[in-house]
């Protein structure tokens, strides 16, 4: 007994350090990125980059950190894409047949989400199907119902301005797109830190059988965490037709890789149990500063997807290296 | 003084993790066809020893001869100067076969990388033969009881050539009659010239099987002598020095048992699992259910608690009938469950201790969805405080915690909250004698709070200790009932044996 607290009081200090580094490590990396950006070239430090780069992620980010509880529960959604498809097309349908009336279009874009990941969910929770089998399958089922109910061409958007207000407008200056982000991220490190929701979440992702044996809602849990990454998506749909004033079916081609990277890139696990709403955020981020300075710089096209993989892997894996460290 | 049976001998072997001095000027001798007993409660050095001698950690200070020859080094070279280590928990691949497994990484091959099947063959059925062990080669090792999974361990171990096996808890996950077996196994290879180390936790099995017992606590050697010369008596108050072992002496047994029936089952059935069992559980009462591996026991408990119903039957909790197809359901009435594998099926390894201890009774914690981190807080250092975890930290996570520790914390859960009905699977495998005592007294107090106790245990020291009511089960049926005044070994083991009392 007596030695077990001499030594809690000599390992204070590497105690202390060891929990910074496993709650800010990675600030660390962003802010080392973004020093080293600066250094190369000042001008991305200033407040029009900045802004600039925020308005960039704020699509993927509020994807991601709607995807984040998904990744959490051990589970993964690639059909985040074609979802964002079909919530932007029949939005701009109920927009076109309903006279330009804003909330009814709102709610049928946000509902596809909802349908579509609830019947994620249904297959994930009931069905017990593999997630990744499971959003794999919907995935190329929901990119099917896209190009079959909205054809190979563009839909244009033509009002009201409101609409075009969640992708164009601005407060104060700021991009509305950005306060979107925001919001959401808001909301969803609210549930994950307050609610009972956000912490079944972590139980069912850490262990399910001790979950089970708790009593906690497992199947109602696993449901849930795919409509919230399905509304995400949905949002993601509402948010990119009304930057470019079009709807069209192959629109987030690819996207949910974005989405994948930015929460994996913000510590949190595929294998479930852990991670963070904030951490999803800040990968977001990481993810957009690595874009946004690479082109400041002029890197081409090809070079900056080739660095775009070979950073996100060194982040990573430096990540994971100061974590063990900090968790032994 | 030579003694030229000295196979390894290890002098002043010291080693510091921080401020705890893990092991101290530790000697030990390990002789030829010897088995050799290491015990000591949880934390008091065995592992470092084990970690020492299998090259995983290096020594301070000390040094390790193999017939006077020092050796030091990695895993690597302490397998090769024949020092081998089955640990706790298997080693093996379960979807290989058992002739894979033995010869696993070093399969002898023949151009061009592909594997001489008939050479492996040959080598392994000598070797099994000339140990006398009978193994299916092609069995793939899952399909394999626990007992013969450890004799492929063995297989191993002997296929690199070793001279020294350590044995770390073999028998854990084994039956009594596998015990046996693996006992058996064990003296042949003592025959054979084999020195083992055997590190467990189980006294009787260490009077049945060992030559030669050492006793470590906080990391100095304490005792060495032959089995012969120590009594069960001695040995524990030595594991445990002077003043814990007075304490393990109080666990004296009163009864609190009401004539009231907390949980009682009624023809519970299910298909291919238990059949027709009746079941009572008084309030203040602690009964013990036991039997053989392959009696159905945790199976009928856990259909009790709703996480595999059972198909008929009828549960009464409290005179009142009951449906309980959930765990939810069960946790509703007031009942608790503590599973067998705390760390697969019962904590969250990762959450902080507060967090494990309030989860299966958020509903108490929670405010219109929203988290009461307060009443967390409170529920989590009263438990923590009761039940003296160590260390008492509510933002702790139960991967850093001894097995004594999590168990705490599992029996913390339930201590939250309204429960009256506590049902425990195997509460103490893996614990050390110490906690075990303090659980056992935990227990008790609990029967004393008037609370109906059902404790799953293989483990006949522990029933004879525990119980106020014995029910054995053979087979999926309830072959005894036992009040306190019939309770005996031998009446436990014919009925776990089948025959109906």
């Amino acid at each position: 007994m007596l030695t077990q607290d001499t030594s809690a009081r000599a390992g204070t200090i590497t105690i202390a350090l060891q929990r910074f580094i496993r709650s800010y490590g990675l600030i660390l990396i962003l802010a080392v990125i973004t020093f080293s950006f600066t250094i190369i070239q000042p001008a991305f430090l200033s407040l029009d980059n900045i802004i600039g780069i925020l308005y960039q992620v704020s699509l993927v980010g509020t994807m991601a950190v709607c995807s984040t509880f998904v990744i959490i529960t051990g589970g993964i959604d690639l059909s985040v894409g074609p979802v964002l498809a079909m919530s932007g097309l029949y939005t701009v349908f109920t927009l076109t047949a309903n006279g330009q009336l804003l909330i009814p279009a709102l709610l049928i874009g946000l509902l596809t989400g909802v349908v579509c990941g609830l019947l994620n969910g249904l297959a994930v929770s009931i069905l017990r199907l593999p997630p990744i089998i499971v959003t794999l399958a919907t995935m190329s089922i929901f990119r099917g119902v896209a190009l079959l109910t909205g054809g190979s061409t563009l839909h244009a958007v033509s009002g009201p301005d409101s609409f075009l207000f969640i992708g164009q407008g601005k407060i104060a200056g700021l991009p509305f797109p950005i306060f979107i982000f925001a919001i959401v991220a808001l909301i969803m490190l609210f549930l994950q830190t307050r609610t009972r929701f956000g912490l079944n979440v972590f139980a069912v992702g850490e262990n399910e059988e001790a979950a089970r044996l708790c009593g906690l809602p497992v199947m109602q849990t696993r449901l849930l965490v795919y409509v919230i990454s399905g509304i995400g998506a949905a949002i993601g749909g509402l948010m990119l037709t009304s930057q470019v004033n079009t709807a069209w079916s192959t629109y987030g081609s690819g996207v949910e890789l974005d989405v994948i990277a930015a929460i994996v890139l913000g510590g949190t696990s595929l294998a479930g149990g852990s991670g963070s709403v904030h951490r999803t955020v800040i990968g977001a981020l990481l993810i957009g500063e690595m874009n946004n300075g690479m082109s400041m710089l002029n890197v081409s096209v090809e070079q900056q997807l080739i660095a775009k993989g070979l950073i996100i892997i060194l982040a990573i894996a430096f990540n994971n290296k100061l974590l063990t460290w900090a968790e032994k | 003084m030579t003694d030229n049976n000295i196979l390894l001998k290890a002098r002043g072997l010291s080693k510091q993790y921080g401020a705890v001095q893990a092991l101290d000027n530790v000697d030990m001798d390990l002789r030829l066809g010897q088995v050799h007993a290491l015990v000591g409660s949880n934390g008091a050095g065995k592992s470092t020893l084990v970690k020492i001698l299998t090259g995983a950690v290096a020594p301070d200070s000390g040094k390790l001869l193999i017939e006077e020859h020092p050796i030091s080094g990695n895993t690597r070279a302490m397998l090769d100067a024949g020092i081998a280590c089955i640990y706790q928990d298997s080693q093996l691949v379960p979807a290989l076969s058992v002739l894979d497994n033995i010869m696993l990484g070093r399969q002898p091959t023949r151009r061009f990388g592909f594997l001489d099947r008939k050479t492996q063959r040959d080598i392994v059925t000598a070797l099994l033969a000339k140990h006398d062990l009978q193994l299916d080669l092609d069995s793939p090792v899952l399909a394999l009881p626990p007992v013969q999974q450890k004799e492929v361990e063995i297989a191993k171990a002997l296929s690199l050539n070793a001279r020294i096996i350590l044995m770390d808890e073999p028998t854990a996950a084994l039956s009594h009659a596998e015990v046996e077996k693996l006992f058996r196994s064990i003296r042949r290879l003592r025959e054979q010239g084999v020195a083992i180390l055997y590190i467990s936790h189980m006294l009787d099995e260490i009077f049945t099987i060992a030559d030669q017992v050492t006793v470590i606590r906080d990391g100095k050697v304490r005792l060495s002598v032959p089995i012969a010369e120590i009594s069960k008596k001695m040995l524990i108050e030595t594991m445990l020095g002077q003043e814990l072992s007075a304490e393990v002496r109080v666990t004296q047994k009163q009864s609190h048992a009401s004539t009231e029936v907390a949980l009682e089952c009624r023809g519970l059935s299910k298909t291919g699992l238990f059949e027709n069992i009746n079941l009572q559980v008084h309030s203040g009462e602690i009964v013990c259910l036991t039997g053989l591996v392959g009696a159905k026991r945790s199976e009928l408990v856990r259909a009790i608690f709703g996480v595999e119903p059972a198909d008929r039957g009828e549960i009464f909790v409290y005179g009142e009938p009951v449906k309980i197809k959930h765990p939810l359901d069960a946790i509703r009435l007031g009942m608790g469950f503590v599973p067998e594998d705390r760390r697969r099926d019962g904590l969250f390894m990762s959450l902080s201790l507060g967090l494990n201890i309030i989860m299966a009774h958020l509903s108490s914690a929670t405010r219109l969805g929203l988290l009461a981190q307060g009443t967390i807080r409170s529920v989590g250092n009263e438990q923590i405080a009761d039940l003296g975890i160590v260390p008492a930290r509510l933002d702790a996570v139960p991967r850093s915690l001894s097995g004594g520790n999590q168990q705490k914390v599992l029996l913390g859960r339930w201590l939250t909250g309204n429960t009256r009905i506590i049902i425990l699977d195997e509460p103490t495998v893996g614990i050390d004698v110490g906690t075990k005592a303090n659980i056992y007294a935990l227990l008790r107090k609990l029967a004393a709070a008037n609370k109906a106790v059902l404790i799953v245990s293989s483990d006949i020291e522990e029933v004879l200790t525990v119980a106020d009511r014995v029910v054995v089960m053979a087979q999926g049926r309830v072959t005894g009932n036992f009040d306190q005044t019939q309770i005996s070994q031998e009446l436990i083991l014919r009925a776990a044996s089948g025959e109906v009392m």
